[in-house]
């Protein structure tokens, strides 16, 4: 909402400067978000008196005047055909920027030189005249400032309103709370009450078919009007808050509007059909052609007005075309309704049109005000239209809207505020804003709010005002007493954070990534048609389609934040990402919202360093990462097993693993399928891992018991078996552990060979055997027997085996 | 005449005495006790001394010997405590075999110090869905469909009831529906909006608290935000209420706190203003407590939001918000 101090000064008077004035609007809740000077591109133009004017020798159109700018006399060739000797008219002095307009110089036309512009109305945006040059009042000075010379200098406050204080949607508005604040009086525009008459019987009439929808609808006939420019006051008015003047009808419309908040319509009554007014609902599928020259499908929910036969407008949003007030309109019938606010909002968002009118209207008016606006609209129309108002209004009240009087408590009020405001403190700071104070018990008052204080229904919102007329800083900060029970934390928090600390502990770097993603995403990670990760939870109106369906996976955008990266030429990239991911279950139902962790890892495994040769990452960096996590967040027994190739979709086949914890598949890590690289456009191979949290969570939400340190040494004997490569690592250590033997203590991998003394399609696998007794040191010989035992085992297992 | 080897002895300790290097020690060593080393070769000759000299001689060489031996031995070591070992040295300035942590997401330490703030005061921390239905979103919260209210919010719909949620305050719901008061929570998560430039990115963060119970007033609101926002900032850094509207509470107040920037005289950051907006906050709106089944003549309470993005740009003087979510490795590892 744009207010100008000049305008509110017609209503209140205000001494302070600018700046306070600003400064205590805000605090009183009405957030003033910019003050700025509207006419301050003017600050260059300046009234200039033609006082020779000669045609131009190079073009017939154009003259060259010289024009006295006050303290020099300069020469500007125009092309005005109105520029005549002696006319005072704006003149632009290089340097001004016009509104759309380059920055003006000092030139040569035709050869001719021009130091300035003498400039038309519109040029300047002080109306919409462009076929002249402005002709301003015979008795200015020459050479003053035109914003000065034709009072324009003005500030204008923009005031962002929350959407409760539509009664602020007015200069009276603001004046009003301006007046409240200051605690002085404000001065409404004389109104006279309208003349009591039923002339206006013979001429329309006003029927109300919709009456919820319509509670009030208020008219009146202005005759022999004179469709014309508004006068400038009027159009300095409206310009300066940036409303674009058209004619003195549809002006004076809108001026009151501004001013008291009530929309009014203007209809050329000669095009009403039947002369009359019917306010009715749509019939479904009909169309209207608004002024805006768009043709609209209704629906049976939105209210129009209409004539005898056809709608005229529809309610509350805009006017018909076929009933626009044109230059050859005589007869106006003014429309000063209230329309119920939740049918305006509705239809404004069916058709997808918010004016003016309809923002307050569905914010809600004063239903009192109809009358007033509407008087006051005729009157001003009979003095600048040359008109004449057709005796009497028509005013329908079908549903009467009343305002209840509430009831407040006084130490209620303390006990909310947290500080004691006594009753004649309250009260006197609810009166500052109109509203109706009685005494109804020692700690009660009875308040009946204002009409136009649409929002204030319970007692809170009393609270509320006497709050902030007070000044919530005036309230003393003061701290609750605390409760002192409390619960458990979150468990899903919990370990959300452990994970974060042990994977940049691992050196990994916390992504946060969108939670949509593109439904392309699918296709692009190579997913199978019946994956569940297709279960895509599409959004209505995404802001690009690159962003329409909720993540089933983190994997899309840690690839994107690899690309993103690679692109800035960072290639070493370790980075884990915890989140949620969420599978559709139908677009009526919440979806099934599941926690995920995931890392990628991608480019050398450490920086170029002096110690290490560049090496690139590879399954085993990454599989270790998800070993270290799973050992960080206390999850033992984990495996790792191949996936068959018609489930690894995103991950290359031969290069993936599932990652099991007892029975239960807890996630996958793998190297990128080369055509998801390709898809992702990556130049490099990457290495994901992907875990479920809550599974996680579970595995890892178990007691520790500590185990006493063992008292005896332990012995250690090694044992190296070739085997083919085809069998699994695993596959032995879990041979070893399944013959049982109780004095084992661990079995350790530490070497695989490959190479000139191992048979072609062989390997040599070496294991660190070590056992050890709770009950005494173990004998060389003993140990050497139980060794012996495990080797013949293996060897008859897997054909060859030889001690390491 | 050769050297008796007394003379031996006294040469080898002065030489001894001169020497300041392990290598000059060395070099003595060598000279005496080597295999060749006159001590050495002394004991090697005495088979030439006459037989009655032998015995003595053999005797006084092995002391020598030993003498010479722990004499060479304690200069190496004083030498070793007194004077750098130039010879097998490193080169200490050399990078280490690091493994450097990598970096928790600048929003993840915010959310985490603004949750450590309220929890050492007695909040509970509580989570909810992202995808809401519309009555979390906004029903319960007395924002009913076509309420104007609902244009303060740009809302991304799934469906005409399930949309993603705006804001963290569906959670304050979905806690007292399930508790009795009173409750203090407060409510990290995601949220979104279809909104989209260098302030607003279509994701974000908020923090939502919540304290109710008998007798919380708006005086402990301010209490309470004021103990956050000095934990958070500083104690320099005052608060200002303002009067504002959140269909959800009652009285509604915007929070201002003191440019961090300029500290009040008016920066590009607060837009001249010396204030910056980083709280929206309001007693609780009695509507909502009936939707939830509290009794609003005993119950009143306060809930507040933040957006965590917007905390952090003040704290680290970061001036985009996409940043946050364009993960670019070197715009993270810096936090």
């Amino acid at each position: 909402m744009k207010v100008s101090l000049s305008w509110l000064k017609d209503y209140v008077s205000i001494e302070t400067d600018i700046h306070d004035l600003a400064s205590a609007l805000t605090m009183a809740g009405l957030e003033v978000e910019s003050i700025a000077k509207p006419f301050d591109y003017l600050e260059k133009v300046v009234v200039g008196r033609i006082i020779e004017i000669k045609p131009h020798p190079n073009a017939g159109k154009l003259k060259i005047c010289q024009v006295d700018a006050g303290d020099r006399i300069l020469q500007v060739v125009c092309g005005a055909p109105n520029a005549e000797d002696n006319l005072v008219a704006p003149l632009a002095l290089p340097g001004t920027v016009l509104p759309d307009g380059p920055l003006l110089t000092k030139c040569e036309i035709r050869g001719e030189i021009s130091e300035g512009m003498l400039c038309s109305e519109k040029e300047l945006e002080l109306g919409e005249d462009g076929s002249g040059i402005m002709v301003l009042p015979d008795n200015l000075r020459a050479g003053s400032n035109i914003a000065s010379a034709m009072n324009l200098s003005d500030y204008v406050l923009e005031i962002g309103l929350t959407p409760n204080r539509s009664d602020c949607l007015s200069i009276i508005g603001i004046a009003r709370e301006i007046a409240a604040l200051q605690k002085s009086r404000i001065k409404y525009p004389d109104i006279s009450p309208p003349v009591k008459s039923k002339e206006i019987f013979d001429f329309t009439s006003v029927t109300i078919e919709a009456p919820e929808h319509c509670p009030r609808y208020t008219a009146g006939l202005v005759k022999d009007i004179n469709v014309a420019p508004s006068p400038f006051w009027l159009r300095k008015r409206l310009l300066s808050i940036g409303q674009r003047p058209i004619n003195n009808i549809v002006d004076i419309t809108n001026f009151i509007m501004l001013e008291c908040g009530q929309p009014l319509h203007a209809f050329d009554f000669d095009l009403l059909e039947g002369s009359r007014i019917v306010v009715r609902t749509a019939t479904k599928g009909e169309t209207f052609t608004t002024i805006d020259r768009k043709e609209r499908i209704l629906d049976p929910d939105m209210l129009m007005i209409c004539d005898g036969k056809k709608p005229v407008a529809i309610a509350g949003v805009m006017g018909g075309l076929n009933s626009e007030i044109v230059n050859s309109t005589k007869r106006v019938l003014i429309e000063s309704a209230y329309f119920n606010p939740l049918s305006i909002r509705k239809t404004s968002k069916k058709i997808g049109l918010s004016t003016e009118a309809s923002y307050r209207f569905e914010r809600g008016i004063d239903p009192d005000g109809t009358v007033r606006a509407l008087v006051r609209a005729a009157s001003l129309m009979t003095d600048m239209g040359k008109g004449k108002s057709i005796k009497g209004i028509i005013d329908q009240y079908p549903l009467i809207q009343k305002k209840e009087t509430i009831e407040l408590g006084i130490s209620a009020t303390g006990k909310v505020l947290g500080t004691e405001l006594d009753k004649n403190t309250i009260r006197s700071l609810l009166e500052s804003i109109e509203f109706k104070v009685k005494n109804s018990g020692p700690d009660t008052i009875k308040v009946t709010p204002p009409s136009f204080r649409v929002d204030i229904t319970r007692p809170v919102d009393l609270m509320e005002e006497a709050a902030r007329l007070y000044g919530y800083n005036r309230i003393p900060a003061s701290l609750p007493l605390m409760q002192s029970e409390t619960t458990q934390p979150l468990k899903a928090l919990v370990i959300r954070e452990k994970i974060k600390d042990i994977m940049t502990g691992l050196s990994f770097t916390e992504a946060v990534n969108y939670s949509f993603i593109s439904e392309s995403s699918c296709a692009r990670l190579n997913l199978s048609s019946d994956d569940p990760k297709r279960r895509l939870l599409h959004l209505l109106n995404p802001l690009t389609e690159e962003q329409n369906v909720m993540r089933t996976s983190l994997v899309p955008g840690l690839l994107e934040t690899m690309h993103r990266n690679l692109s800035q030429q960072v290639r070493n990239l370790k980075f884990f990402e915890t989140g949620k991911i969420f599978l559709s279950k139908g677009n009526e139902s919440l979806p099934e919202e599941i926690e995920m962790a995931a890392g990628l890892m991608t480019g050398g495994r450490y920086s170029q360093t002096w110690y290490e040769k560049d090496a690139e990452c590879d399954f085993y960096d990454i599989k270790g990462v998800v070993e270290g996590l799973l050992a960080g967040l206390d999850i033992e027994n984990i495996r790792f097993t191949k996936i068959p190739v018609e489930l690894c979709c995103y991950t290359r086949y031969g290069y993936t693993a599932k990652i099991i914890a007892g029975n239960e598949t807890i996630g996958i890590v793998g190297e990128v399928h080369p055509e998801v690289h390709h898809n992702f456009d990556l130049k490099q191979k990457a290495f994901i891992f992907e875990l479920n949290c809550s599974t996680l969570l579970a595995l890892s939400d178990q007691d520790i018991t500590a185990r006493l340190l063992p008292k005896f040494p332990a012995s250690t004997r090694d044992i190296s078996i070739i085997t083919d490569k085809s069998i699994e690592a695993m596959y032995i250590l879990e041979k070893i552990n399944s013959i049982g033997e109780k004095l084992i203590e661990n079995t350790h991998l530490f070497d695989i060979f490959e190479g000139a003394s191992v048979p072609a399609g062989k390997r040599s696998v070496s294991i660190r055997i070590t056992y050890r007794s709770s009950e005494k040191t173990l004998e060389d010989g003993e140990v050497n027997n139980i060794h012996k035992r495990i080797t013949d085992r293996l060897s008859m297992e897997f054909g060859a085996s030889l001690p390491a | 005449m050769e050297k008796t080897i007394d003379q031996i002895c006294s040469d080898a300790l002065r030489e001894l005495g001169t020497a300041k290097s392990k290598e000059s020690l060395n070099a003595v060593s060598l000279k005496y006790l080597s295999r060749k080393g006159i001590v050495t070769q002394f004991l090697r000759n005495i088979s030439q001394l006459p037989p009655e000299e032998r015995p003595n001689a053999g005797k006084r060489a092995n002391e020598t010997k030993k003498i010479l031996e722990k004499a060479i031995e304690d200069a190496i070591n004083s030498l070793g405590a007194e004077t750098p070992d130039t010879d097998d040295s490193i080169d200490v300035s050399l990078p280490g075999r690091a493994s450097l942590p990598g970096s928790i997401h600048p929003i993840t330490q915010i959310t985490r110090q603004i949750c450590d703030i309220f929890t050492r005061m007695g909040f509970e921390i509580a989570e909810g869905p992202e995808v809401e239905s519309d009555y979390y979103n906004f029903e319960a919260l007395n924002i009913p469909k076509y309420h104007p209210a609902r244009d303060m919010q740009d809302t991304f719909y799934v469906s005409d009831n399930i949309v993603l949620r705006t804001h963290t305050s569906p959670i304050q719901v979905r806690v007292m529906e399930k508790r009795k008061p009173p409750v203090k929570v407060i409510a990290p998560g995601k949220v979104y909006r279809s909104d989209s430039d260098i302030t607003h990115t279509p994701m974000f963060h908020q923090i939502e608290g919540l304290m109710v119970g008998e007798n919380i007033s708006f005086g402990n609101l301010k209490g309470i935000l004021t103990n956050f926002v000095h934990l958070m900032f500083d104690e320099k850094t005052s608060l200002r209420f303002r009067p504002s509207f959140f269909p959800f509470t009652e009285p509604s107040a915007e929070v201002d706190i003191l440019c961090v920037m300029c500290r009040g005289k008016g920066c590009r950051v607060c837009s001249q203003t010396g204030w910056l907006e980083v709280l929206g906050a309001g007693m609780v709106h009695p509507a909502v407590f009936e939707n939830v089944g509290y009794n609003t003549s005993r119950i009143t309470g306060f809930a507040f939001g933040m957006g965590v993005e917007r905390i952090t740009m003040l704290k680290y003087g970061i001036d985009d918000i996409r940043k946050f979510f364009e993960n670019d490795l070197r715009f993270l590892r810096q936090f």
